[in-house]
C-alpha cells in the first residue's frame, strides 16, 4: 500500500465524512447565529429611528427649523436626516440629496456615503409628510457591520482552522491504518508462501483491527500446529507402510530369484497377499478414524448400556487372556446404571482395543479387570492392567496414530488402536484418560450420567434401586425414540 | 444353474465381483444403472442380487431395491456401499436388504455371503428344525446339547452358538466378520485373532478324543464345518 492509497482507507474516509458532517452543522450553526445577531441589531436601530421620527412628525410647523437646528449639532452627519419636496429637491438637514430613487417612502433601507474619506454604511428610512413632502431619517451602522464583519472573520478562520486539523487528523489516522495494513499484508503475504511461524503485528491497544489480529494470529497458531500434526502423521504412515511394502517387495523380489516348484509360487503368494492385507488393514484403521472423528456416524447412536458393552467385550477376550495366563476379571457396582446413547459397535472396538492391549503387555500371570462403574454422577469403563504401563510424558503421545513405545516395538500392533479409542471416545463425549495403577497403568473413558438418570451409588436397598432404575430407563427408552 | 445380478457402475468391481462369484459355480449378469437393474430384474429370475447403494442415472440403489420389493421379486439383495456408518446400513436393511457389505470387501467376504443367503431363501422352513446333524456331529436345539458320536461335549454358551451357526451352513464358508455379527451382535472388521482363538478352543473340544476334525479354516479368514470323510 502507498501514500497515494490513503484516501482509499477507511479511517482516512470516515475522519473527512465526520468533518464534512460536523463542517455543515457548524456553518448551520454560525448562519442562524449571524441572522440572529443582525436582525437584532437592525431592529433596534429601526427602533432609534423610529423614535427620533415621532418629534419630527407631531411638529410638521416647526419642522424644518427643527432640522436645521439638530443639523447644526451634527455638522459631520453621523445621523443623516433631510426633508425633500416631492420632486426630490433638498429643504432642510444635514443630508442634502435623497441616497436613493425611486425615493424609498416607509421602508428601511441601506447605503453609504463618503465620511472621514470612507465609505460608510448608514440605514434609513423615509415618511412622506401630508404635504407631499419627504423626510429621511437614517443611522449610521458603522458598529454592525464591524460586529458582523468580524462575527464573518471569525467564522472564516475558525473553519479553515477546524479544516486543517481534520484533514491532519485524517491523514494521520490514515497513515496509522495504511502502516498496520501494510504490516498485516506483509505478514500474509509471507505467511501465503509458506512461512507458517509468522504472525500479524499486534499492536498495544484494543481497536478493532487489533482483536481482529489477535483473533487472525490464534488461528494461525492452529494451522500450524495442525499442520504439523499433519506433518507428523504423514511421516508416521510412511514410515509405516514402508516396513511391510519393503518386506513384500523383499519376498516377491526372492521368490522369482530363488522358487523353483509351484508350491513354494503359492507360499510366496500366500505371504504377499497377507502383507498386503496388513498394508490395506492398516489404511481401513486410518479411514475409520477420520470416519469415527468426521463425527457421521452419530447418525447411527442407539441406546446402549456401557457396562454391558465392557462384559460383552471381556467375555470375548476371556480365552485369548486365558492362552497367555492373563487374569481378566469384570465387575460393576452398577448394572445397568451405565445407559447412554452411543454406537455399540464402535464402543465395544474401543474398549476391546483397551482390554487387547492390556492383555498384550500384561505379564504371564498378571490381572486385567475391567470395572465399570456409575459414581457421583459419572458413569464409565477402566480397565486396569499389570504391565509395564505408560510413563507421564508418554500419556499424550500415546493417543497420537502410529504412535508406538520404544519397549513396544517388538509387539505386534499398527500403532492405531488407541488413536481409534480417542476418536471414539470423543465421538461419544466420553473422558479418556490413562494414569498409573501400580505397577500397570488405567485407561479411563467416563463421561457425565444422561440427565434422565438417577444418581447412583448411594441407593439403600440395590433392588428397590435398580428397578426403580428400571423403570426410569424404560421412560428414557421411550421418549428417546 | 444359480443365476445372481450384479448391479454395479463401476466396471473394473462389477468384473471383479463377477469373477468372485464365478469362481464359485454361480452365473453372473452385470447391470450398470439402476433402470437397467430393474429391467432385468423383473424380466428375469434371479436367485440372488448384488446391489450397489450409489448407482448414474437417477436411481439409486435403495430406490431400486424398494421398487423390486414393491413389485414382489423378493430375491434375497446384498447391498454393497462405500459407507460404513450404522444408519446407512440400516435403512439399507429396512428399504429390504437381506445383508449390507462394506466396500473395499474380499471376494470370499462377499461370497460367503451370498451363499448363505441363497441357503436360507432355499430352506424355506428352517427354524422348525429341532436337531441339527453333520456327520456324527448333533446339536439338539431344544435341549441345547450337543453330541459327538454319541458322547455329550460341554460347551460354554459362546461356543455352542458357534457351533449353532456353523451346523446351520454345513459345508459353506462362514467369514470372521460373519461370525462376529451374528453370534457376538457387534459389526466391525476384527482384525485381531480373537475368533481364532474361540474356534480352536471350540474345534478341540469336537476332536477331543482324537477324533477327526470337522471345522476348518478357509484361507486364514473363515471357516468350513464339513462331515469327516
Amino acid at each position: 500500500m502507498r501514500l497515494t492509497d490513503l484516501p482509499r482507507t477507511t479511517s482516512f474516509r470516515l475522519s473527512v465524512l465526520f468533518l464534512a458532517l460536523f463542517g455543515g452543522a457548524t456553518l448551520g450553526f454560525f448562519g442562524f447565529l449571524f441572522w440572529q445577531a443582525n436582525s437584532y441589531l437592525n431592529s433596534s436601530v429601526d427602533h432609534w429611528i423610529q423614535r427620533d421620527s415621532v418629534v419630527y412628525l407631531n411638529n410638521t410647523g416647526e419642522i424644518v427649523r427643527m432640522l436645521d437646528t439638530h443639523a447644526e449639532r451634527d455638522p459631520d452627519a453621523w445621523r443623516p436626516f433631510g426633508l425633500f419636496d416631492s420632486a426630490g429637491r433638498y429643504i432642510a438637514g444635514n443630508l442634502h440629496a435623497l441616497p436613493q430613487r425611486p425615493v424609498p417612502v416607509g421602508r428601511y433601507f441601506e447605503y453609504s456615503l463618503m465620511r472621514n474619506g470612507k465609505e460608510a454604511p448608514f440605514r434609513g428610512v423615509g415618511y412622506r409628510m401630508a404635504n407631499d413632502d419627504i423626510l429621511i431619517l437614517s443611522y449610521n451602522v458603522n458598529e454592525i457591520y464591524g460586529f458582523k464583519h468580524l462575527l464573518v472573520n471569525a467564522m472564516t478562520w475558525g473553519g479553515i482552522l477546524v479544516f486543517a486539523i481534520g484533514i491532519a487528523g485524517a491523514v494521520i489516522t490514515g497513515l496509522g491504518a495504511v502502516r498496520q495494513i501494510n504490516g498485516i499484508t506483509g505478514a500474509v503475504e509471507r505467511i501465503v508462501i509458506g512461512n507458517l511461524a509468522e504472525r500479524l503485528p499486534t499492536r498495544r491497544g484494543a481497536g478493532d483491527l487489533d482483536r481482529l489480529v489477535y483473533l487472525v494470529n490464534g488461528m494461525l497458531d492452529d494451522i500450524e500446529r495442525l499442520m504439523r500434526e499433519v506433518k507428523g502423521v504423514t511421516d508416521d504412515i510412511a514410515h509405516d507402510l514402508r516396513t511391510p511394502l519393503t518386506r513384500l517387495l523383499g519376498g516377491l523380489e526372492r521368490a522369482r530369484r530363488r522358487t523353483t516348484s509351484s508350491e513354494e509360487y503359492a507360499r510366496a503368494v500366500d505371504a504377499a497377499i497377507a502383507e498386503t492385507k496388513a498394508v490395506l488393514g492398516t489404511f481401513s484403521a486410518l479411514l475409520r478414524i477420520a470416519e469415527v472423528e468426521d463425527g457421521a456416524r452419530r447418525a447411527g447412536f442407539t441406546r446402549i448400556d456401557l457396562g454391558q458393552i465392557a462384559a460383552d467385550v471381556v467375555e470375548f477376550h476371556a480365552p485369548v487372556a486365558e492362552e497367555r495366563g492373563v487374569i481378566l476379571s469384570f465387575d460393576t457396582d452398577a448394572p445397568s446404571l451405565t445407559q447412554m446413547s452411543g454406537d455399540p459397535s464402535l464402543l465395544f472396538e474401543a474398549i476391546s482395543n483397551l482390554v487387547d492391549n492390556a492383555i498384550k503387555f500384561s505379564p504371564s500371570g498378571g490381572c486385567v479387570g475391567v470395572r465399570a462403574y456409575c459414581h457421583k454422577g459419572r458413569i464409565g469403563v477402566a480397565v486396569t492392567d499389570d504391565g509395564p504401563g505408560i510413563p507421564p510424558e508418554e500419556r499424550e503421545a500415546v493417543l497420537r496414530r502410529f504412535h508406538r513405545l520404544e519397549k513396544s516395538r517388538h509387539t505386534p500392533g499398527s500403532g492405531l488402536g488407541l488413536s481409534l479409542v480417542a476418536a471414539v471416545a470423543k465421538l461419544h463425549g466420553l473422558n479418556l484418560t490413562i494414569d498409573s495403577s501400580h505397577p500397570g497403568s488405567r485407561v479411563t473413558l467416563e463421561r457425565d450420567a444422561p440427565a434422565s438418570q438417577g444418581i447412583g451409588g448411594s441407593l439403600p436397598s440395590p433392588a428397590a434401586g435398580e428397578r426403580e432404575q428400571m423403570t426410569s430407563e424404560e421412560h428414557a427408552l421411550s421418549s428417546g425414540t | 444353474m444359480t443365476r445372481v445380478l450384479v448391479v454395479e457402475d463401476d466396471a473394473q468391481t462389477a468384473a471383479e465381483i463377477a469373477a468372485a462369484l464365478g469362481d464359485h459355480g454361480f452365473e453372473v449378469e452385470c447391470a450398470h444403472n439402476g433402470q437397467d437393474a430393474l429391467d432385468r430384474a423383473t424380466a428375469d429370475q434371479y436367485s440372488a442380487i448384488v446391489l450397489d447403494r450409489m448407482l448414474p442415472g437417477g436411481i439409486d440403489g435403495l430406490t431400486v431395491l424398494s421398487t423390486l420389493r414393491g413389485m414382489s421379486v423378493d430375491a434375497p439383495v446384498l447391498i454393497l456401499s462405500a459407507l460404513s456408518a450404522v444408519d446407512e446400513r440400516v435403512r439399507g436393511l429396512r428399504a429390504g436388504g437381506d445383508d449390507y457389505l462394506t466396500k473395499p470387501f474380499e471376494s470370499l467376504e462377499l461370497t460367503a455371503r451370498i451363499e448363505v443367503l441363497l441357503r436360507r431363501r432355499n430352506a424355506s422352513v428352517p427354524d422348525r428344525q429341532t436337531m441339527l446333524r453333520v456327520g456324527d456331529l448333533e446339536v439338539d436345539l431344544l435341549k441345547r446339547e450337543v453330541k459327538r458320536s454319541g458322547r455329550v461335549i460341554d460347551l460354554l454358551p459362546r461356543e455352542y452358538r458357534l457351533l449353532e451357526y456353523l451346523m446351520r451352513h454345513p459345508g459353506q464358508v462362514i467369514t470372521r466378520t460373519m461370525l462376529f455379527e451374528e453370534v457376538w451382535s457387534y459389526r466391525y472388521d476384527q482384525r485381531t485373532n480373537v475368533i481364532d482363538v474361540h474356534m480352536g478352543k471350540l474345534r478341540r473340544k469336537l476332536d477331543e478324543g482324537g477324533l477327526p476334525s470337522m471345522i476348518h479354516t478357509v484361507r486364514g479368514s473363515g471357516y468350513i464345518l464339513r462331515a469327516p470323510d
